[in-house]
């Protein structure tokens, strides 16, 4: 083990790799020294080309199409990736979106798919990585929101979901301690393909830097760092954490920043 | 990752405990590292020589957290040492643990002065020298009793929550240049709580209580305030990062 790549002969699972958070969590890994596996739900392209920026870094991809709504697809793939990896040491579940619905959801299925996608794909993942996680003392770590922790009707059924993934995480780390710890973290505003809308639209781009005290939208990498951070052996006594990555969002003060 | 190059960094209460492992751990990360510490000048130029060793730039620095003027004088010293900071972690702390019919006004006073009072003051001393740092950052230490709480020892639990609230109005008030976080460790072995964990009783009801099923260890709180301090955590603010073993879980 090196300074530069602490994850150097480690293997990491990371749903939702294609693109996004998912994307640079992959790439970070890689950096580190990890061998990845990561799986997307339709972008085929996008999956290949970071598998191919992987493998550049000298360090090996496994990409697999599934779907992290459907319980048996989440789980299904977790032991085939394990084994080509050799071991894992930490499963990332970054899969995902909004849903794009607003405040008025008016059909049920609205709500299941995102409770599936944030909540039961994230807990089939984990648990069926969990005898992988156990060997290594490993980690999970899920991607949340801050929407979870705040009023965000604008999406509400994905808010309400979220919160459901932070819950996940904090029930993961009692049942899988001591020898598995799980945290969850919660990104603000991320420029990514789910946000594009509004980081493109000048007045709704301008709002949101303002509403956040670090003045600047989130990067992808911003995000990863909080994961490499948590997935680290430096992060070997925290467990059942909301790790809230946000430029201070969180603090939520509406009345204007300027002082 | 997580190279801290380049950044000067000043450690209150780095003498001992979990400052102690804070001050060799920012500068095996390559951190320039100020040890402070209250009277044990020998357990501070303990760490320095082993940072010497390692070939990092490091420096003692005396002052009493209790005394204003002192801190002041503290941050002049470190200021014309080092020029600027990058880092500030404010480690330095007492614990008393009496309960509300014991405790008497001297003690109270002291808790408050030297955990609430000291952080406050050595921040507010130091902003100069960190608004002349690259991307300067703060970690303050609350506790697992910042938020939790336990019988004896309201003082020190009031201070840490205290802590919280200071690292959120500052981590606001000081934006976007400096950003300020906290870490709140739950049980770590060192001489704040030598009774405790010297104690076989006590020391196995905290481990059996901890998900991760043991005490934590200086160690397990450096690497945070490493990561805090980070150019990588530029977009972190705000956070009071538990540090626990998943005490608090249930
Ligand atoms: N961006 C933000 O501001 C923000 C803020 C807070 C939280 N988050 C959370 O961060 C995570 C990633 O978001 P992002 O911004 O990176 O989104 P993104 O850029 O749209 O990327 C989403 C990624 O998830 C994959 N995916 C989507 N639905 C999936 C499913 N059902 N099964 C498997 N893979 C699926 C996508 O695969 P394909 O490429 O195949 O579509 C893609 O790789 C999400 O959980 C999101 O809720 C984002
Ligand atoms: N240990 C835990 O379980 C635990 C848990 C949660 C939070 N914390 C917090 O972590 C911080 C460090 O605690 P620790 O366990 O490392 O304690 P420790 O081993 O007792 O070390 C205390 C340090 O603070 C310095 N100090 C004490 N009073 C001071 C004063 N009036 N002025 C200047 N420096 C003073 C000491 O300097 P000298 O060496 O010169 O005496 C020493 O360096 C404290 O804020 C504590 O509340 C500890």
């Amino acid at each position: 083990m090196t300074p530069d790549a602490p994850f150097a002969g480690r293997g990491v699972l990371v749903t939702g790799g294609s693109r996004g958070i998912g994307r640079a969590v992959v790439l970070a890994f890689a950096r580190a020294g990890a061998d990845v596996a990561f799986s997307f739900r339709q972008d085929r392209r996008s999956a290949d080309a970071v598998a191919r920026a992987v493998e550049e870094l000298g360090r090996r991809a496994v990409v697999r199409q599934s779907d992290s709504a459907d319980l048996e697809a989440a789980a299904g793939w977790v032991d085939e990736a394990a084994r080509e990896l050799g071991r894992l040491d930490c499963v990332v579940t970054s899969a995902g979106g909004t849903g794009s619905i607003g405040w008025e959801v008016p059909r049920a299925e609205e709500w299941t798919g995102l409770f599936r996608t944030h909540v039961v794909g994230p807990y089939a993942t984990v648990r069926a990585a969990a005898p992988h996680l156990r060997r290594t003392k490993g980690s999970a770590v899920l991607v949340a929101s801050i929407a979870g922790l705040l009023a965000y009707p604008e999406e509400i059924a994905y808010a309400t979901v979220k919160a459901g993934t932070i819950s996940l995480a904090r029930s993961l780390a009692f049942a899988l301690a001591p020898e598995v710890r799980v945290n969850a973290i919660a990104p603000g505003w991320v420029r990514t393909d789910l946000t594009r809308a509004l980081y493109d639209d000048p007045r709704a781009r301008g709002a949101i830097e303002r509403a956040i005290p670090r003045g600047r939208w989130g990067e992808p990498e911003d995000i990863a760092s909080g994961v490499l951070f948590l997935a680290s052996d430096g992060a070997r006594f925290i467990t059942g954490e909301t790790v809230a990555v946000d430029g201070g969002e969180l603090l939520a003060w509406r009345i204007g920043l300027e002082r | 990752m997580f190279d801290l190059t380049g950044r000067t960094i000043l450690v209150t209460g780095g003498s001992r405990g979990i400052g102690r492992a804070i001050a060799l751990e920012l500068g095996a990360a390559g951190a320039r590292v100020g040890v402070h510490y209250r009277e044990r000048r020998e357990s501070a130029e303990e760490v320095v020589a082993r940072l010497h060793d390692r070939g990092v730039e490091a420096k003692a620095f005396a002052a009493d957290v209790t005394e204003p003027d002192q801190v002041v004088r503290l941050l002049e010293a470190v200021g014309a040492w080092s020029g600027r900071l990058e880092g500030l972690v404010t480690s330095a702390g007492i614990y008393r643990g009496p309960t509300v019919d014991e405790v008497d006004a001297e003690e109270w006073q002291k808790v408050i002065r030297t955990d609430l009072e000291g952080s406050f003051w050595t921040v507010r001393s130091a902003l100069p020298w960190l608004r002349k740092g690259d991307r300067p950052a703060v970690v303050t230490l609350s506790s697992i009793l910042g938020a939790h709480a336990a019988i004896g020892g309201a003082a020190y639990q009031m201070a840490k929550a205290a802590i919280e609230q200071m690292t959120r109005a500052l981590s606001l008030e000081l934006a976007p240049g400096t950003r300020v976080n906290s870490v709140a460790p739950g049980f770590v072995r060192t001489d704040i709580n030598r009774a405790g964990h010297e104690d076989p009783v006590f020391s196995a009801k905290v481990a059996r209580a901890t998900p991760l099923g043991r005490w934590g260890e200086p160690e397990d709180i450096a690497p945070a305030v490493r990561f805090l301090l980070s150019r990588e955590a530029d977009w972190v603010t705000g956070l009071v990062l538990g540090i626990d073993g998943g005490l608090p879980l249930r």
